[in-house]
């Protein structure tokens, strides 16, 4: 039972989670800034900025439906919490695994987007509801390629549980070769997910103020940046699960250190793709995702079929 | 205009546009129908303020109109009241009017890189481009003493000289520029992201500039070779040799290359002036009192076509001053580019016209707190009532000579 | 001759009546006296065959008993025509230039907002540069305008 709670409350729920979400948030920025030739924020930055979005005072416009306002960012936070659950961070096992898991976790984290689409039309004010609108035009590009690749990994594992299919790759290391493609396409429908440059048009600052959390401030503006914050890691552990689930059977703390590497290597990229991209129109972004990711998710599945049939 | 579901509003204040003004969109979901824009935000009254005040006064007055488009202004409106007074600058004056023009130039055309890269979401062209900014500006606050309204000019010439000390440092400032300029123009052409948010966008055709009068970088996008400082040379210009920056793009892409190639013509210039920048006195002595007379005045700003009337009465002070700023001819013609386009597009359409709508604006009304209420102050009243209110917060306008003593005074 | 010598040739030849009134200030620079009656021939024969392509801005003038209205027209190689024209103080009236040049829309809205003078033919849209709630018969850029307008309520601080 004490047990069960430490997991939930500390590691690898509430408590890292957060932390490990601020964490990543803070080297996004730095790795950002330092590209740029400037200094960046001191490392206490993203909890302070945490800290005082708690303090302020939330204003809900008249006309916006103060219920669903409030509700959805502790919506999007609990689902992003709930998914650390499934995945499996430096050891095959996770807090709680079944057959099909795989599914629920990407289910998981499909549902911040939802609420950035509720929380942005029921505030009911013209900029967040384009924004809103955006967001889920979004979805339709980039999600297809991601479950497509994620799915083709899983195929050639056999299993549709997270914790199987690591260990099933760190049997087969060489098989980590074969999936490479699917994951240049997940790192791009990460981006595209968290809403990132190039993908960032649900929230572009300069055409439509703030997108969905326009209206947003206090303690659901906190919640909704806390969960996009905790996205980042829970995408990139969920990538780093699935396309680089090596050395998974070492020593926890080897082991440990070794899955940090990995997921900063994805906020790295991400931070990267951030600096050197221009914010692309959301008809340029579903043309591109349509165009060459969702072909090469394509492709994976199909090589990964092939792959199968040969070691069978 | 055709049928729309909503309005957007960009304006009065909008992350957008750096200064208010108020663009109504008709919008059918992502697509633009029609445009209702709105200006005057800036409007300060100044055409009017010129009136009442000397012409040395006006000068500081005019350079106001603009923080970064400053030096045109003065410039322009100093060259139209020498025109009245029938002076003849000495050349070493004109040569150094040219040298803080072109710096101007350069300060501004970076500005406008970074505001471009920020409007498409480009964060990281912003940042550079701003840091070379201030290689301009420590430039000019070596030259001048000040980084943005350097306040050089006076009637009949420039206030400061330029020492033989300074020569070589401006000189290592444009070689490291020019470099970097490099780097930028290599960027804009070969990035795909940029190029995929810059290029058919904002297309204003060749017949479109000359029908809608538009001047400056957005008219020589569309291959219209139109540059005061060729066809009405001013300053020094007439002896520089210098090429008019035109592209064919039509399109806000056009712009950005057309604004990188200036900026490597700037560089060219500026080693001309340096070069051939004669001895002499930098001023000479104008009247107090102009003659009767009129004068036209163009100059060409970083964003256009500058125009400065001058009316002279004889007194000390004008009789009317008119001043026509380029964004006021240019902002036109954004309607006209926004048509059928989508609403990402507006933030760069708008920023690619290098909009300064202080220049173009040129009224203080006071609402009070209680909504309904709008009464308006006369320029007395509003300088009683501010310094009522400051005195009120404890700030005491009458001691501020005893308490900040400046060295030397 | 001149090319603006050659412009004010042409210009005296077409109409007699301003044969005393242009004068080639200097380079670049012709200003030309033109009564409210002439003014529409004058400036079709200056655009349409003279090659003024550009109308640069058009500037109000309060000069007592009239008001003056000057056209800047200009080439495309920088000659400048400035056509001054003249309307009475106590009933003004312009006619619009909007049929040559649509971007003359915002100069001439500057005349009516800030010196009064109707001008006939604009089309619809906001006024410019002056607020939609600025008091009706209060033009700032006449002479006799100091800045004391009347207020709605008592004057408040």
């Amino acid at each position: 039972m004490v047990n069960t709670l430490f997991h939930i409350f500390i590691f690898p729920g509430f408590l890292f989670a957060c932390v490990s979400g601020l964490a990543a948030e803070y080297i996004d920025r730095k790795l950002y800034a330092k590209m740029q030739n400037r200094i960046g924020p001191p490392w206490f930055q993203p909890v302070a900025d945490c800290i005082k979005l708690f303090a302020k005072e939330v204003i809900i416009p008249q006309q916006a439906d103060s219920r669903i306002f409030t509700f959805v960012p502790v919506l999007a936070f609990a689902a992003v919490l709930t998914s650390f659950f499934y995945i499996p961070l430096w050891n095959v096992k996770t807090l709680s695994s079944f057959n099909g898991d795989l599914i629920v976790v990407l289910y998981l984290l499909t549902i911040p987007t939802l609420t950035f689409f509720l929380g942005g039309w029921y505030a009911r004010s013209v900029f967040s509801m384009i924004g809103a609108a955006r967001s889920i035009i979004q979805l339709f590009a980039y999600e297809i390629p991601l479950f497509i690749s994620i799915l083709a990994v899983a195929m050639l594992a056999d299993t549709l549980s997270l914790s199987e299919i690591t260990v099933f790759y760190s049997k087969h290391l060489w098989l980590i070769l074969i999936n490479l493609p699917g994951f240049v396409v997940a790192i791009i429908a990460l981006i595209g997910k968290l809403e990132k440059a190039p993908f960032d048009t649900p929230e572009a600052e300069t055409e439509i103020v703030a997108g969905s959390f326009t209206e947003y401030s206090g303690r659901p503006l906190a919640f909704f940046k806390l969960a996009i914050d905790m996205e980042l890691v829970a995408g990139s552990s969920l990538l780093a699960a699935i396309f680089l689930p090596f050395g998974l059977n070492i020593h926890p703390v080897p082991g440990f250190m070794l899955y940090l590497i990995k997921v900063l290597f994805v906020v790295a990229l991400i931070s990267v793709s951030r600096t050197i991209f221009a914010r692309l129109r959301i008809d340029q972004m579903i043309n591109f995702c349509w165009k060459y990711v969702a072909p090469i998710a394509f492709l994976q599945l199909v090589l990964d079929l092939f792959v199968k049939g040969l070691i069978r | 205009m055709s049928n729309y579901d909503f309005i957007v509003p960009i304006g009065p204040q909008h992350p957008a546009l750096k200064e208010p003004e108020t663009f109504l969109l008709m919008m059918s979901g992502e697509k633009i129908k029609g445009m209702n824009v709105r200006l005057g935000y800036n409007h300060r009254g100044i055409e009017k303020a010129c009136e009442g005040q000397t012409y040395i006064q006006d000068l500081y007055l005019i350079e106001r109109v603009c923080g970064i488009c400053s030096h045109s202004h003065a410039s322009c409106f100093a060259q139209a009241v020498e025109e009245i007074a029938g002076l003849e600058l000495p050349k070493r004056a004109l040569y150094i009017r040219t040298l803080i023009g072109e710096l101007e130039r350069i300060h501004s055309h970076l500005l406008w890189l970074g505001v471009a890269g920020h409007e498409i979401g480009f964060d990281t062209l912003l940042m550079y481009t701003w840091r070379d900014r201030e290689i301009v500006m420590d430039i000019l606050a070596l030259l001048t003493g000040n980084r943005v309204n350097y306040s050089i000019n006076t009637i009949g010439g420039v206030r400061r000289d330029i020492t033989t000390e300074q020569i070589p440092q401006i000189l290592k400032a444009i070689d490291t520029l020019e470099e970097r300029t490099k780097y930028y123009a290599k960027v804009a052409t070969e990035d795909t992201t940029i190029t995929a948010r810059l290029s058919g966008i904002g297309l204003l055709s060749h017949d479109n500039v000359l029908k809608l009068g538009v001047v400056g970088p957005t008219a020589r996008a569309s291959g219209v070779k139109r540059d005061v400082r060729k066809d009405d040379p001013y300053a020094a210009y007439g002896e520089i040799d210098f090429n008019v920056i035109t592209d064919d793009h039509c399109d806000v892409y056009g712009r950005t290359l057309v604004r990188v190639g200036e900026l490597m013509e700037s560089y060219k210039i500026i080693r001309q002036v340096l070069a051939k920048l004669p001895e002499g006195p930098i001023t000479v002595k104008a009247p107090r009192k102009i003659p009767v007379g009129q004068a036209v005045s163009r100059y060409e700003a970083p964003r256009g076509e500058d125009l400065h009337y001058v009316k002279s009465n004889g007194t000390d002070k004008p009789d009317r001053v008119k001043v026509r700023a380029p964004t006021l001819a240019n902002v036109q013609a954004v309607a006209e580019m926004l048509k059928d386009r989508y609403l990402a597009d507006m933030p760069i359409v708008v920023a690619a016209i290098d909009p300064c709508f202080s220049c173009t604006d040129r009224m203080t009304s006071i609402s009070t707190a209680d909504k309904d209420d709008k009464t308006f102050m006369s320029w007395p009243k509003l300088r009683t009532y501010s310094i009522e209110w400051y005195s009120r917060q404890g700030v005491d306008f009458s001691d501020l000579n005893k308490k900040f003593k400046a060295p030397g005074i | 001759m001149s090319n603006e010598d050659n412009i004010k040739q042409q210009l005296i030849e077409k109409f007699s009546a301003l044969s005393d009134k242009i004068i080639v200030k200097r380079a670049r620079r012709i200003f030309a006296e033109v009564s409210l009656a002439d003014f529409p021939q004058v400036f079709d024969f200056a655009i349409k065959k003279l090659n003024f392509s550009i109308l640069t801005a058009i500037t109000g003038l309060d000069e007592g008993t009239v008001f003056g209205v000057i056209y800047h027209l200009s080439t495309e190689n920088g000659i400048m025509l400035n056509l001054h024209t003249t309307t009475p103080r106590d009933n003004p009236l312009i006619n619009t230039v909007t049929n040559y040049f649509p971007a003359a829309d915002a100069y001439e809205r500057e005349l009516v907002d800030l010196l009064g003078i109707p001008v006939e033919g604009l089309p619809q849209g906001n006024r410019y540069p002056l607020p939609d709630s600025w008091p009706a018969n209060q033009y700032p850029l006449r002479k006799d305008w100091k800045g004391q307008m009347p207020v709605n309520k008592e004057e408040s601080k």
